[in-house]
């Protein structure tokens, strides 16, 4: 295929996807003169350039179609449904001929007469008025005929009618028509339209610039640049690594990464696209779906610019379809029924795109039928999914997730658009396949939710590297939670069992354990080494926690994922293999496949619940603190509070009213020193206080909280670790204590922000550090 | 007659030479065809993999991929060797994969009519693995069927 097919393939597409998103407008702004006038260039654009690469079957269907669009420019059309979808029809029809010319470089042997006739059918209101009064009567019964029969192909009636208008148009050319045909010019006088083709060329003019900026590169390139990226992140690993002894390289190094970093940005961004070129394909599917299926549904879009990593865009695309799919078919209900029960006869399905982290969160919602738990529940047992006493057992929102195992459809009948119970189980799959997650959420009669989450790039992740079996593991930072150290003196009793299922008490809350070593080499003793520290990692994958015992840990490195033989894949404890700056091979472990693998078994050996269960209550109370150590003691502060962590020399801290503020930032911020850090300090160094410019300056750390509306700090000697802390309840009553928070294993207490003084008031009673101390484990 | 027309016309058809490089797994010297070699790592310990189909050897890194090995050794039920040992990278249809074997010899050119189809009497499953041999002046030269030593495969004939 020669370059300039080429060119012309991929423009032309560009313009129907435009003119795709565009007709679904059309149908709620009909007169939208800005719309009809992109849509009618889309056509124009095709045809003109098929005139010139001599794509003759190309050609006439696009100038059928351009003269509709001449027409409904015009004003001398209205752009009413059954016109809309003869236009899409003509969209479809020319896809059809741009993806054969694009497989087999030549238009195919396709009859497209009867989309053709059915065009110009379209045309005849307008036509039969300008042109063809004589007949008036006649044409207007017709017309009318072929209107309602707008989605049945040409039936003998309706050709009769069609014959009728073909002879007026081919009688009737425009002359403009046949000059243009043989004008490849992209922008020519539109031909049916010489009232207002000003509208037009402007709009050309300002598009150019764009152009001009910006460069197609073949996807191709990009994964290949892509992969250079990721083999460029292993050298520098590498590099960092040999060089970080050597203080002459420090500098080369340090530069290297950070040129690397910059690089991989780039070039990861250059592969990412909004998500508005999957969600507009979504207009389209939910009007056709709509029609077809007797509902209505109104469709909102929010976040498209939202961007995704271009392969796991073209990755979603199906599972989104799906889901629509299913969100109009099942969640919907049709007008009648929603009217019976008090709703917009109007369904409203919205998509919706929002990053989060290293996520992008896509949603389908829609405000349906819901889906009924208990329905959910016997058609699992029913098809033997589950067991009854597991099914009894489940919280509902696990019982929700049950839709998306193989073969599952609570559908009451298979119709053509879903219910054959593979929609949800292949939304899953490839969502996972791309290392995402998919939830469901739904209440009965109010509608259902369904959430993808999406990583924002594959090939290359942050992980953590642990060492078991002498051997280094990467695991994922995504799924991990936290990690638990316990000291080789804790190691005998740290460890509780229930048969042989070993638990760790988590904050109060019992977590499964997984010896990493003994799954990797059955056989092994499942048991903390008590000659040497030992690490817990907290793992949380598909909302399943558990601790994942390992051996050892090394650095948390950025891995570029390598995929591995399938046949390592089978095993089903691997999703992939990485090169570490070590030189290393690592293998990538897949924390839900470990859950899964050992969550079997534990059910097995033992009923013993769902661990997690009893801990769920506190999860609303919980949040995520910084722990801080002032004077010996540790507190907490909320996390959400916490604005900065300031290191400062201790000279900048000064006294109001013999308390302490520090200037931060043009403002004076009060600083709270309950645990005696600041006097501690200046005590210390009280001989060297003079030599402030010196290097031995101390330097206290000063956590900048936010109270209210007012900052204030705090002096502690050491940040520790944030932490996510449980609410703790009051034996017997049941409630939430204030004040304290269970942090690391351990009642800590939260640093009181409301109690900081107010200045300049002169100090009187400090907050309190709220009680530390006492270990639950 | 009838063997001596299929000799004659064996000859014919096979007066071509072939490049083999050969390799020693144990007490064997193997061949495989250099148009099917990538590359060769030496001296290399792949990374192990635990809980592998045994035939696994482990994991390489070649030329930013990581490649699955297929252990000679295990596949002929030899016990495994200490220390490190060669790699052959072979291309492959379903995706490059490395050949772990003791050590790599040298390129030999060998004629087909040396050649000899694998005796009837192997075990059918260690037989599938070889192709036939090139008779040589001081032994055979055993010829490996990659085809059939792709892990995909491995793991396919396994399981079924």
């Amino acid at each position: 295929m020669d370059e300039l097919t080429r060119e012309f393939l991929i423009e032309s597409q560009e313009g129907l996807d435009r003119m795709e998103r565009c007709l679904t407008e059309l149908e709620g702004h009909p007169r939208d003169a800005a719309l009809l006038g992109d849509i009618f260039r889309s056509v124009h654009t095709i045809k003109g350039t098929t005139g010139f690469l001599g794509f003759s079957r190309l050609e006439k269907l696009a100038h059928a179609g351009e003269n509709l669009l001449g027409l409904l420019r015009d004003g001398k059309l209205n752009a009413e449904p059954p016109v809309i979808t003869g236009l899409l029809q003509l969209l479809d029809g020319l896809r059809v001929i741009l993806k054969t010319i694009e497989a087999e470089g030549n238009e195919g042997g396709g009859d497209d007469s009867a989309l053709i006739e059915r065009l110009m059918e379209l045309q005849a209101p307008a036509q039969g008025m300008q042109k063809v009064r004589v007949r008036a009567g006649v044409s207007a019964a017709k017309v009318k005929d072929g209107r309602e029969q707008e989605n049945n192909g040409p039936k003998e009636q309706e050709r009769a009618s069609a014959d009728v208008f073909i002879s007026n148009t081919v009688l009737t050319p425009p002359p403009a028509l046949i000059a243009e045909s043989a004008n490849p010019a992209p922008i020519v006088e539109p031909p049916t339209a010489p009232a207002q083709p000003d509208a037009v060329k402007p709009r050309a003019a300002v598009q150019s610039p764009a152009a001009e900026s910006t460069l197609r590169v073949d996807v191709a390139l990009l994964n290949r640049m892509m992969n250079l990226v990721g083999e460029l992140v292993l050298t520098r690993n590498q590099v960092l690594q040999a060089t970080a002894a050597d203080p002459n390289m420090t500098l080369l190094s340090r530069r290297l990464d950070m040129v690397t970093a910059d690089l991989r940005e780039s070039v990861m961004k250059a592969r990412m696209q909004p998500v508005s070129n999957i969600f507009s394909k979504m207009p389209r599917l939910v009007r056709d779906l709509t029609h077809s299926l007797g509902r209505r549904a109104r469709l909102e879009m929010e976040g498209q610019e939202t961007e995704l990593d271009k392969s796991l865009l073209e990755a979603i695309k199906d599972p989104l379809t799906h889901a629509v799919r299913n969100s109009l078919d099942h969640g919907i209900e049709p007008p009648e029924l929603r009217q019976a029960a008090g709703k917009d006869p109007e369904g409203t399905l919205r998509l919706r795109a929002v990053q989060e982290g290293s996520h992008v969160i896509i949603e389908v919602a829609d405000d349906g039928a819901g889906i009924a738990v208990d329905k959910v529940r016997s058609k699992a047992i029913e098809r033997g999914l589950i067991t009854p006493e597991r099914a009894a057992q489940l919280p509902e929102r696990e019982l929700l997730q049950l839709v998306f195992l193989p073969g599952f459809s609570t559908a009451a009948a298979v119709t053509n658009v879903s219910g054959r119970g593979v929609g949800m189980d292949v939304v899953r799959t490839n969502v996972e396949k791309i290392g995402g997650k998919v939830e469901i959420d739904s209440r009965a009669g109010k509608g259902t939710t369904l959430r993808l989450r999406i990583p924002l790039t594959l090939a290359i992740i942050p992980a953590l590297i642990v060492r078991s079996l002498n051997q280094s593991f990467a695991l994922p930072q995504a799924a991990l939670s936290e990690l638990v150290h316990i000291p080789p003196e804790r190691a005998a009793t740290a460890v509780e069992w229930i048969e042989n299922a070993p638990l760790y008490r988590l904050r109060g809350r019992m977590l499964p354990l997984v010896f990493l070593g003994s799954l990797l080499m059955p056989g092994r003793e499942c048991a903390l080494d008590n000659t040497r520290d030992n690490f817990i990692a907290v793992l949380d994958a598909d909302g399943r926690l558990f601790g994942l015992v390992v051996d050892g840990l090394a650095d948390p490195e950025e891995i570029v994922v390598k995929p591995l033989s399938p046949v390592l894949k089978d095993i089903g404890l691997y999703s992939g293999a990485t090169v570490l700056g070590n030189a290393e091979l690592a293998l990538i472990l897949d924390p839900g496949s470990i859950a899964a693998k050992t969550g079997v078994a534990m059910s097995e050996d033992e009923e013993s619940g769902e661990p997690a269960d009893g801990a769920e209550n506190n999860e609303a109370s919980r949040c995520d603190y910084l722990l801080v150590e002032a004077g010996g003691r540790q507190a907490a502060v909320p996390l959400t509070d916490v604005l900065r962590i300031e290191q400062v020399p201790l000279s900048r801290i000064e006294y109001v009213g013999g308390r302490p503020v520090l200037n931060f930032e043009g403002q004076l911020l009060p600083v709270e020193d309950t645990g005696g850090v600041l006097a501690f300090s200046s005590q210390r160094i009280s001989t060297a206080l003079s030599d402030v410019e010196g290097p031995k300056e101390p330097k206290v750390v000063v956590v900048v909280c936010r109270d209210g509306n007012r900052q204030v700090g705090i002096a502690v000697s050491q940040v520790l670790d944030v932490a996510a802390g449980g609410g703790l309840f009051e034996a017997g009553t049941g409630e939430r204590s204030s004040g304290v928070t269970l942090l690391n294993d351990r009642v800590t207490g939260v640093v009181d922000l409301g109690g900081v003084q107010v200045l300049p008031v002169v100090a009187a009673a400090p907050a309190e550090w709220n009680k530390v101390e006492e270990t639950l484990a | 007659m009838k063997t001596a027309d299929a000799d004659v016309k064996r000859r014919k058809k096979t007066a071509a030479v072939a490049e083999v490089c050969s390799v020693r797994v144990g007490p064997t010297l193997f061949g495989v065809r250099i148009c099917h070699i990538l590359e060769i790592i030496g001296s290399a310990r792949p990374q192990p993999v635990p809980l592998a189909p045994a035939y696994v050897g482990g994991l390489v890194h070649y030329r930013g991929d990581v490649l699955t090995t297929v252990s000679l050794r295990q596949l002929l039920g030899l016990p495994p060797k200490e220390g490190a040992q060669d790699i052959l990278v072979i291309e492959s249809a379903s995706g490059n994969f490395g050949l772990l074997v003791d050590s790599v010899g040298e390129v030999l050119t060998v004629s087909s009519t040396d050649f000899e189809p694998t005796p009837a009497t192997l075990v059918d499953h260690r037989k599938a693995l070889l192709a036939g041999a090139y008779k040589l002046k001081d032994g055979l030269l055993v010829m490996l069927e990659l085809d059939r030593l792709d892990p995909m495969r491995l793991g396919g004939a396994q399981a079924a």
